[in-house]
């Protein structure tokens, strides 16, 4: 395995309109690894996603996409930066004015104008029948289920082979059965392509199938970093609180108020 | 209400609860407050809220708030009352005015600097960056010519014609006391082709075409689809604003000619039906008023215009932040700025061209 690592992270702080989300994390992915970034609602785990894929630009810190510092002196990253890489969307993202076949041929269309017609069709049939969506080619977004959408969007950000890909909350809004075969279809993808994965997710199922290693963001830190089996055996007590689905003492915190009485 | 303790009813009204707290508050400003709770009855939730917030309040003041005669179950209710402890997060503090002033002029100055990096990117894309490969669809710029120019055409016309009737008809009422209702032509003329038609066309554009352009681009932003262009290494202002652009740029100078044709027409026609004018003298005496320079400048303002609605409608897509009712929110203000913009514009080219 090479030594460079596929993310690397250092001294991110982002939020938006002036409000922190987060304050200084650190992260570093190996090549090969899927990568799963958990932690409870509104902890900055889409944030970090962002920032880390290049969407965002941080505050502070640095991003090392595959080797390459994400640059943003010219407003936003290079593009080429963007050709290593795909982004799943929680939603699936897909332009609705494009069919599901227009959606993942979209960024070869672009960035690759000479590849003939009929070898664009082939290959959208072959990523298609990668996420079991062969069929689906002439529909448009609107008339596709919600893990139907996910499977087109993953397509998609497969289409350029990417070498590293973010999930964001792959199985967010799926039912158990759908949710299952989605991770499944991340396990099987990285099988085949050897694609490294970071997944940010809070859905415990899905932690369990797909995590190598797991990062647990809370308050805008990182405040574990290691395997699953550390994190529910050695990891701080809100981890394995967080894990063993057992909630959160500080969320609902109250303090009764002190009412004077008299007769 | 009388002097002393401030005494509840055995059930609290919203009224009462409004002028109570009134009261409540005049008096923990003052000092201390008691409350005769002996008749109260129930605790509902306006109950329960309204005591907890009398004891913030006093609280808040370092006051004390005494309930007197309050029975035994309803004090064990009001104990189980709870606010939220340090783990919750809380309410921020109000912004000052000195702060949301500040806070407004760094949004405008934003706002501004992301403009003119729009604008420099778009044009710099739309001539010199021309050869550079390109991040468009076949078929979009003719899609988008359609869908914001073409389909504008009918109500273009049918206010051209409605306000060339009314112009004509009452400049040639005017006229016509002094003999002159052949200057009908140079009035219709010129007022359609140097004012009317550029911008009554760009105000249409702005309301139909602008705001299509910003919900569009919007929707996208909040659904995701625009970063998901940025991941995919397309540049979403080339992607999304280019073809908008040149689709606007096209089509409103052929709006506007097509505005100033069919109110200058119908003013023809205006005086041919009332005012007795041939077609021939009416015609001849618009190309003596109508200079060339009035033809160009026009084309000169619709083009600006239209570049105004494109830019203005897609920064306000693309900086879009939140919902459904934030689409909403940017919409509106597409609307607004781009009739602002060009109605200073116009304020401007007036000054340029004809002082």
């Amino acid at each position: 395995m090479n030594d460079t690592p596929a993310l690397r992270v250092q001294g991110l702080k982002a939020g938006y309109d002036g409000f922190p989300v987060l304050d200084g994390v650190d992260l570093e992915v190996n090549k090969g690894e899927i990568r799963v970034v958990l932690g409870g609602s509104g902890c900055g785990k889409s944030t970090l996603l962002k920032n880390a894929a290049g969407l965002e630009r941080p505050w502070e810190g640095t991003v090392e996409l595959l080797g390459q510092k994400l640059d943003w002196s010219e407003g936003r990253p290079a593009d080429d930066v963007f050709g290593k890489i795909g982004v799943l969307f929680q939603g699936g993202a897909l332009l609705s004015s494009l069919t599901v076949a227009e959606n993942v041929a979209l960024p070869l269309r672009i960035r690759h104008p000479e590849i003939p017609g009929g070898v664009l069709r082939e290959l959208v049939r072959l990523k298609l029948g990668q996420v079991r969506l062969e069929g689906a080619e002439e529909k448009f977004p609107g008339e596709l289920s919600g893990g139907m959408r996910k499977r087109a969007g993953l397509a998609r950000a497969l289409a350029a082979d990417p070498e590293l890909l973010f999930c964001d909350e792959p199985s967010a809004g799926l039912d158990p059965v759908t949710s299952r075969g989605l991770d499944d279809l991340l396990l099987e993808l990285r099988k085949t392509l050897d694609i490294t994965m970071v997944v940010v997710t809070h859905e415990l199922d899905s932690i369990r199938a797909l995590a190598d290693r797991v990062t647990f963001l809370s308050g805008g830190k990182v405040v574990f970093d290691g395997t699953l089996a550390e994190a529910e055996s050695a990891g701080p007590q809100e981890v394995r609180d967080f894990l063993a689905r057992r909630p959160d003492e500080r969320y609902g915190e109250t303090a009764a108020m002190a009412f004077h009485f008299e007769q | 209400m009388s002097d002393g303790p401030l005494s509840l009813p055995e059930t609290l009204s919203p009224d009462f609860t409004a002028r109570a707290t009134r009261t409540a508050q005049a008096t923990l400003g003052a000092g201390d407050l008691e409350l005769d709770c002996a008749r109260l009855r129930r605790l509902d939730s306006l109950a329960l809220a309204f005591l907890s917030h009398l004891q913030a309040e006093a609280d808040r003041r370092g006051r004390s708030l005494t309930l007197r005669g309050l029975k035994p179950e309803l004090r064990e209710a009001l104990r189980g009352i709870r606010t939220p402890g340090s783990g919750v997060s809380e309410r921020s503090r109000e912004p000052s005015l000195a702060e949301r002033a500040g806070e407004a002029a760094l949004s405008a100055g934003r706002e501004i600097l992301s403009l003119g990096l729009m604008l420099s990117e778009a044009l710099f894309h739309s001539t010199l960056g021309l050869h550079r490969p390109k991040t468009l669809l076949r078929g979009t710029t003719a899609m988008q010519m359609i869908r914001l120019g073409s389909s504008a055409m009918p109500i273009v016309l049918l206010l051209s014609i409605l306000i060339g009737f009314t112009l004509a008809l009452q400049s040639g009422l005017q006229l016509q006391k002094y003999g002159a209702a052949l200057f009908l032509a140079d009035g219709i003329g010129v007022s359609m082709v140097t004012e009317i038609g550029p911008v009554m066309t760009a105000v249409i554009l702005a309301g139909r075409s602008g705001s299509a352009i910003t919900a569009e681009i919007a929707a996208m932003t909040v659904q995701e689809e625009v970063a998901a262009l940025r991941s995919l290494a397309i540049n979403p202002l080339h992607f999304l604003a280019l073809p908008r652009f040149w689709a606007m740029s096209i089509t409103q100078p052929l709006l506007t000619a097509a505005s100033c044709l069919a109110g200058i027409a119908t003013g023809m026609l205006v005086g041919m039906l009332f005012f007795k004018l041939s077609a021939a003298s009416f015609l001849g005496e618009l190309r003596q008023s109508l200079p060339f320079t009035y033809v160009w400048q026009a084309a000169v303002k619709s083009l600006t215009f239209s570049w105004i609605i494109v830019f203005i409608a897609v920064t306000k897509g693309l900086g879009v932040r939140g919902g459904a009712d934030a689409v909403g929110r940017v919409v509106t203000a597409c609307v607004v700025h781009c009739i602002f913009a060009i109605i200073l514009a116009d304020a401007v080219f007036s000054f340029l061209f004809y002082l």
